[in-house]
């Protein structure tokens, strides 16, 4: 009991550091750039970081149990042709947005269905299939990009509620409440978290976990084909560039929310604010003009240092120190 | 029945490659002087950068960001020649910048316990936005001198690459490294089973860093033994090479849980994925067919080994370790 009481008190302080970091980004940024206290251009974050939002609090589902999805990128870039194909062939939006849904899912059921039944580990299964989707996608499109959407569509997906409210970001506020709920209160997310530390013992309990494993790859999926829908509803061209360098932003949002690499500790609260810290960057960046390499660049010595930082907590020490029979991470006991 | 050979894997990829390259020679430009030296060309750097890739996936780790670091590799050795130093000072130099830069990916998985995958993963980020960002041109070097691609253009005989010379024998060194020395042995002790090889005296931190210092001084060879065939250097030369390095081990049967693999069956892997993707080329296919190829044959790759009874019994810690449960239901 007193340990549970130990380790909320310890993520009540991450989350705070993270808020607060959240705070001084903006505070910085509109120092350098008073445009950016604009409440238009905080807004607009929210905006921008739809789409990687909804496939970062999948993936801390993913995360959690020490898995790692690395294909999400690739997945919506190939939802997203799927989607212009479709569109551009039929004229049918409901059609063309169903066919983009059923891609994700379908592909993500697939990463799924291989990282729950063979033994492959889930970091080469979604290493590969993050290649093939790549090539699949380039295969459909060829050098072709596809855009001319329907005005409707696109409001769909840009609408600002009350004139302010960008619509991306209550779709992502759903997804997280969803998602929050299932995760924080419900047997789901104590099965996430105990598959995390020790597969075994939460199999022995009688926990299905080829089911659940299956489930939530395949639920990343629908994320990662409604993510393509919000890209495509906010810059409406689908190229076959969306989906570079997406598998990091999404797993740098995970890993600075706080859930733990090896898996057994997560938060999606934590993605939550870290993905607003992301997009803070990204739009200061912007707003700088600063290039988008500079963001990367930003964002992996982030994620090194995240890592980093976690790793000499006391708390994640614990964590690994459980798991060395398990993993293959070398460590003098 | 002791002198007989033994169908291991090796043997069998072997008799695919001979077997490919006889077709090849049949019905492409093959045969001919220019093609058996492009050939060696072009296989030299990828054999020597499997070899490296292998040594990290024997201790049971990974890494993702090998293609950028042969990309500073490439711009130090670019740079270098610029100002008119020679071979052997440049190689040594672009051989310590791999070092150094596996070394870091090496000491961050190890020291902080987190994934080696997750750590290059990010490495490759920061590898990419560094040359874009603070490298002038994006560090682009052209019209590089005779100084410079003496070595990768030079050959033997009118045919034989230098570079072929040298991933030749560091080949035949490292199969020797890894049968008959303590490092090699570590490093398949490491990656069998961490407890067992700790046990018997073996420290794994140390043996995980070693293994990528040594891929970082291999792929520090195969950058300039790439970069050197050209006359112009850019450090995103090799982005995403990374993908063939990796699959040539793992067609060669280099465990992707470590402890099981040889060095000769990934020269032969590398081969063979070389192969398969010039043969695409010659099909008509399309340039972007090779990443959904690559991607399947990784997964195959691994799925055979993991479905492989008589490689999962040489990983003995492995099988006893995961899933008992499912064992279970499939026996």
């Amino acid at each position: 009991m007193s340990m549970t009481g130990n380790k909320i008190s310890i993520k009540l302080t991450h989350q705070g550091v993270l808020v607060t970091l959240l705070f001084g980004l903006i505070i910085t940024f509109g120092l350098i750039e008073p445009v950016f206290f604009r409440p238009s251009v905080l807004l607009d974050v929210m905006a921008i970081m739809g789409d990687v939002g909804v496939m970062a609090l999948g993936m801390t589902y993913i995360i959690t149990t020490s898995g790692v999805d690395l294909s999400v990128g690739y997945n919506q870039q190939l939802s997203a042709v799927v989607f212009g194909m479709v569109y551009l062939s039929t004229r049918n939006l409901a059609l063309a947005i169903a066919a983009a849904l059923l891609c994700g899912t379908v592909l993500g059921f697939f990463n799924g269905l291989i990282v729950a039944k063979t033994k492959i580990p889930p970091l080469v299964t979604t290493l590969a299939t993050m290649y093939l989707f790549r090539g699949i996608s380039m295969i459909l499109a060829g050098s072709m990009t596809y855009s001319g959407f329907p005005q409707g569509f696109r409001l769909f997906f840009t609408y600002r509620l009350f004139g302010v409210l960008p619509i991306q970001f209550i779709y992502f506020t759903a997804v997280f409440l969803i998602l929050d709920s299932l995760y924080s209160y419900g047997a789901l997310g104590r099965n996430l978290k105990g598959m995390g530390f020790n597969e075994e013992s939460v199999h022995f309990s009688g926990v299905k976990i080829q089911k659940i494993k299956i489930g939530i790859y395949t639920l990343l999926g629908l994320l990662c084909g409604f993510a393509a829908l919000m890209y495509l509803g906010r810059l409406s061209v689908a190229k076959t560039s969306i989906g570079d360098w997406i598998n990091f932003q999404v797993i740098t949002a995970v890993l600075l929310g706080g859930t733990s690499i090896n898996g057994g500790v997560g938060s999606i609260r934590g993605t939550f604010i870290a993905i607003l810290i992301i997009g803070v960057l990204k739009k200061g960046y912007t707003l700088m003009s600063l290039s988008g390499n500079i963001f990367n660049f930003t964002l992996g010595t982030i994620l090194i240092l995240s890592l980093i930082v976690f790793a000499v907590t006391e708390e994640r020490k614990n964590v690994v120190s459980s798991k060395i029979r398990k993993t293959n991470i070398p460590t003098r006991v | 029945m002791k002198k007989s050979i033994r169908m291991t894997r090796e043997v069998v990829l072997a008799i695919i490659v001979a077997v490919f390259i006889l077709f090849l020679s049949l019905t492409t430009n093959f045969n001919t002087v220019s093609g058996i030296y492009s050939f060696m060309l072009d296989i030299s750097p990828t054999i020597v950068a499997a070899i490296a890739l292998s040594l990290v996936i024997f201790t049971g780790n990974i890494d993702i960001s090998a293609g950028t670091i042969m990309g500073f590799v490439a711009y130090t050795a670019g740079k270098l020649a610029e100002a008119g130093i020679p071979f052997v000072i440049f190689l040594p130099a672009g051989m310590l910048v791999g070092v150094a830069l596996a070394g870091l990916n090496g000491y961050i998985t190890v020291k902080f316990k987190v994934p080696s995958i997750v750590v290059t993963l990010a490495m490759n980020m920061v590898h990419i936005g560094f040359y874009a960002t603070f490298l002038p041109m994006s560090g682009w070097i052209e019209n590089l001198g005779e100084n410079f691609t003496w070595f990768g253009r030079g050959r033997f005989l009118n045919i034989i690459p230098y570079g072929f010379v040298l991933a030749f024998f560091v080949s035949l060194l490292f199969m020797f490294i890894m049968k008959y020395t303590k490092f090699g042995k570590a490093l398949y002790a490491v990656g069998g089973s961490i407890q067992s090889a700790m046990y018997s005296g073996i420290d794994p931190d140390r043996t995980v860093i070693k293994a990528f210092l040594m891929e970082g001084l291999l792929l520090g060879i195969a950058a300039v033994m790439k970069a050197t065939t050209r006359s112009d250097v850019m450090p995103s030369l090799f982005i995403g090479r990374e993908l063939f390095f990796i699959s040539a081990a793992l067609v060669g049967g280099v465990s992707i849980f470590g402890g099981v693999g040889k060095i000769f069956g990934t020269v032969m892997g590398a081969l063979l994925v070389y192969l398969l993707s010039i043969s695409m080329i010659y099909l008509g296919f399309q340039d972007y067919y090779q990443f959904a190829l690559q991607g399947i044959i990784i997964l195959a790759a691994v799925y055979i080994t993991v479905t492989d009874f008589s490689l999962l019994k040489k990983s003995y810690c492995k099988e006893t370790d995961e899933f008992p449960g499912k064992k279970g239901e499939e026996a």
